[in-house]
């Protein structure tokens, strides 16, 4: 997958700043599941989760001159596009701590069942690597990208000291990289 | 700090995880463009998250492009014939918005600042003004009991001065009246001018009548008893009364008697009496 991308990666760039809607439309088959996955797991419901990933995909295609190549790759940048829309709109909605935290605990496997029929998507790949990460190097992971919760948050909500929030971040993403390299 | 230090330090798992604070974020910034093992681990991190991203695709509902497409068509359409609005502009840090700008801010708090101020001072003034209005009543109060006491005062000396004229009078006569048998203690004194045959009753001491009885001068003009009038005693009465005139007497008395006087004096109810 990694290599096919950054094979096509200036072409697709060049395509959608000259406003090509050929290239727009490939760029949406390609990228829509993982963007639709990241807005799904924020908001926890599909219609919201749809309406912010049209609200993502017109925020592309409007701003794509914004890009800057030199600052990442253009799948990290429309990641940034997908959680900060799809936070902003569970801000909006006024959820509280504690649904944050009802939809961690709730969803943790809740949409691996209807998982995208999609090339780079490997189910096992997930459910291998979901198994062998604790609860709570999950929980951590999930509150902090897909809630958007501050390190005060955390602190409170795992009931841990707010000094050790950084660190237990630091052995959850180690322990999530090492079984990636296993899958 | 060095390059390892950074590794181990939990900022770049803190920044791709979207846990880290702006001036976290800062701090990596500079730290990757410092030292490319950094950025390097920071680039093999994001990509792992990502990896971890994309293992939790779901595919959008199949009418979403058609919505999508349609939403674009529109709004290329509006641009194409300059009806287009720009409705936002994408935040690509999670920062919050500015919502007001930052002059405006400054402005707001110098306005609250300077309301609080004047709300202060207000306080402060109306605080002073009521004390100010306080003391300015008292003492108004009291230069007018003043005013009123000089009054009294004034009224006092003009008498006091009345009086030493009838006294220093050389044709003035003066009866003392010592106190009969019954009353021995009491005393009082008549001033007679033997020129204008003016009188005047001075109280030394007589006790306080009751309210519904008033002592009475009287004459002994050939042996009977003349009514001289009645005279109030106390510390409010002048002391030098003036009674009616008389041209000859032998004697002066008091008697106490009903209030206004008796035609005839009541003899056991005789508390002074001098000859001349």
């Amino acid at each position: 997958m990694e290599s096919a991308f950054t094979y096509t990666e200036s072409e697709l760039i060049q395509g959608l700043k000259a406003k090509d809607q050929k290239v727009f439309s490939y760029l949406y088959d390609r990228y829509s599941p993982a963007l639709y996955g990241v807005a799904l797991k924020v908001l926890n419901d599909e219609s919201n989760a749809s309406d912010c990933l049209q609200e993502v995909f017109m925020k592309i295609w409007r701003n794509i001159d914004r890009y800057d190549e030199s600052k990442g790759r253009l799948f990290t940048w429309m990641l940034n596009i997908t959680r900060n829309t799809a936070i902003d709109t569970l801000r909006s909605k006024a959820h509280k701590m504690d649904q944050k935290i009802q939809d961690i605990g709730d969803d943790v496997h809740l949409y691996t069942g209807n998982l995208a029929v999609h090339p780079s998507v490997d189910h096992l790949g997930l459910s291998k690597v979901l198994e062998k990460l604790t609860k709570e190097q999950r929980i951590i992971i999930d509150l902090a990208y897909y809630k958007g919760c501050t390190q005060e948050e955390i602190s409170r909500v795992l009931e841990i000291p707010l000094g050790t929030v950084k660190t237990r971040m630091r052995n959850a993403i180690i322990q999530l990289r090492n079984l990636l390299k296993l899958v | 700090m060095s390059a390892t230090s950074y590794i181990s330090s939990g900022l770049i798992e803190a920044y791709v995880s979207g846990l880290a604070s702006s001036s976290e974020r800062e701090e990596l910034e500079l730290a990757m463009a410092q030292y490319p093992e950094v950025a390097a681990e920071y680039q093999s991190c994001q990509q792992d998250m990502e990896q971890y991203i994309i293992y939790q695709s779901v595919t959008p509902p199949a009418t979403l492009k058609e919505r999508l497409f349609t939403q674009l068509d529109t709004e290329e359409t509006a641009r194409a014939n300059g009806t287009y609005v720009d409705e936002d502009a994408i935040p690509e840090t999670p920062v919050r918005k500015v919502l007001v700008s930052s002059a405006w801010r400054w402005i707001a708090a110098a306005a609250i600042l300077l309301l609080i101020g004047s709300v202060l001072l207000n306080y402060n003034q109306y605080t002073k003004y009521n004390g100010l209005q306080q003391r300015f009543e008292a003492m108004a109060a009291s230069n007018s009991s003043i005013a009123s006491e000089t009054n009294v005062y004034r009224t006092k000396l003009e008498q006091a001065e009345q009086n030493l004229h009838i006294v220093q009078d050389p044709s003035m006569k003066t009866v003392k009246m010592p106190g009969t048998k019954t009353f021995p203690t009491a005393l009082a004194t008549v001033y007679w001018n033997q020129t204008s045959k003016e009188v005047f009753v001075m109280v030394n001491n007589l006790p306080q009548p009751t309210s519904d009885k008033q002592y009475q001068l009287w004459a002994i003009v050939n042996g009977k008893p003349v009514d001289m009038g009645v005279f109030e005693t106390g510390t409010d009465a002048n002391l030098m009364q003036k009674m009616k005139s008389v041209d000859n007497a032998e004697m002066f008395a008091v008697t106490l008697e009903k209030k206004g006087g008796s035609p005839e004096p009541t003899l056991d109810q005789m508390y002074v009496a001098g000859k001349i």
